[in-house]
């Protein structure tokens, strides 16, 4: 009796372990972001590849962390403009950061390969200006690799990212449209 | 001096001024961006010492890195290679990192210089020169040590 007590817990305890997922935290050191500014001067684009990222599967708590001098402009004089002072200012803020939480986590099945709509609320710091942010985007699993995908617009004045006079205020729209797409391994 | 000609001297000042003008907001409007690797070296250190330098004080170790206009230091960083990977560009990311050690320095490379990425060992020891973009530390939202970023880089001799 004794021994079939024992081996129904330790029988528990395997299929518990076994089936338990493997990570719940996947990170992603390389996802890209990019901006678009549409105006009728001109259109510009911006590329940055060393965005760092978590993705919690258990809790759905998603984490960016941009470092601001990797965008990449097509002109020098723009990316000189974007990291200056009066923009954006990147050496006082390196890093731009956004924390959230994906709160349909139930819609989204990380043990099964697929494509799922995934909404997201969570807070964006630009700049040192915290502002809330409220999301819809793609999750794609495949294995064990999970891919995120979103677009948000961003209205630079929110972040007190503003110019009244010169060039940047006809050449900048006063919103641009940021594009995610993070890649993500398990950690380790 | 007639009056006629006065002014055609103002006229021909002001079209040389403008020309001038125009050509030099041509030339910003244009201006190449800085190459990396032609640039000199603002300094060489060792990638364990970069790091320990943001760990102990990230304002201070941006002070000392970053530039206002994002044309930071080119740095000249020696260390193990710890892993070699491919980023969504499509470009080498050499890690440098010792055993042991909660953060690296994340390297990386170009279209011109990721064959010579790919020809180093993880466990070798490597000089490679860069610009820092920025720095290590660990965030708490991350939960995670992030590396020093170093891009447009390429391998050097010591």
């Amino acid at each position: 009796m004794k021994n079939s007590v024992f081996l129904l817990i330790a029988f528990g305890a395997f299929v518990l372990f076994s089936f338990k997922p493997i990570a719940t935290k996947l990170v992603t050191k390389d996802a890209h972001i990019s901006f678009f500014s549409h105006t009728v001067a001109e259109d510009i684009t911006a590329n940055n590849y060393k965005v760092v990222s978590t993705l919690n599967t258990e809790t759905g708590e998603v984490v960016f962390s941009v470092p601001m001098q990797s965008f990449e402009f097509e002109k020098a004089l723009m990316q000189k403009h974007f990291n200056g002072k009066d923009f954006l200012d990147t050496k006082a803020f390196p890093k731009a950061k956004f924390t959230g939480t994906i709160t349909n986590l139930s819609a989204v099945n990380f043990g099964k390969d697929g494509t799922y709509e995934a909404t997201v609320k969570g807070e964006l710091t630009i700049k040192g200006t915290t502002k809330p942010v409220n999301e819809k985007g793609t999750v794609t699993v495949k294995g064990n690799q999970v891919e995120v995908k979103t677009k948000l617009k961003v209205v630079l004045a929110d972040y007190g990212v503003t110019f009244a006079k010169g060039k940047p205020s006809t050449n900048v729209s006063k919103e641009v449209e940021v594009t995610l797409n993070a890649v993500y391994q398990p950690e380790g | 001096m007639n009056r006629k000609k006065v002014f055609k001297n103002v006229a021909m000042l002001g079209a040389a001024a403008l020309l001038i003008g125009g050509g030099f907001v041509l030339y910003l409007f244009n201006m190449p961006h800085r190459d990396v690797q032609a640039t000199k070296t603002d300094f060489k250190l060792e990638s364990s010492q970069l790091v320990t330098e943001y760990l102990k004080s990230a304002d201070e170790a941006n002070q000392k890195y970053l530039d206002e206009e994002g044309e930071s230091k080119v740095l000249a960083v020696t260390g193990t290679v710890s892993a070699i990977k491919d980023d969504l560009n499509n470009q080498k990311v050499v890690l440098l990192k010792n055993a042991g050690e909660k953060a690296g320095v994340s390297c990386t490379f170009t279209e011109a210089t990721n064959s010579h990425a790919a020809q180093l060992a993880p466990g070798q020891t490597v000089t490679i020169k860069g610009v820092i973009r920025s720095g290590a530390g660990y965030d708490e939202d991350l939960d995670l040590y992030e590396d020093v970023i170093l891009e447009k880089c390429d391998v050097i001799n010591n």
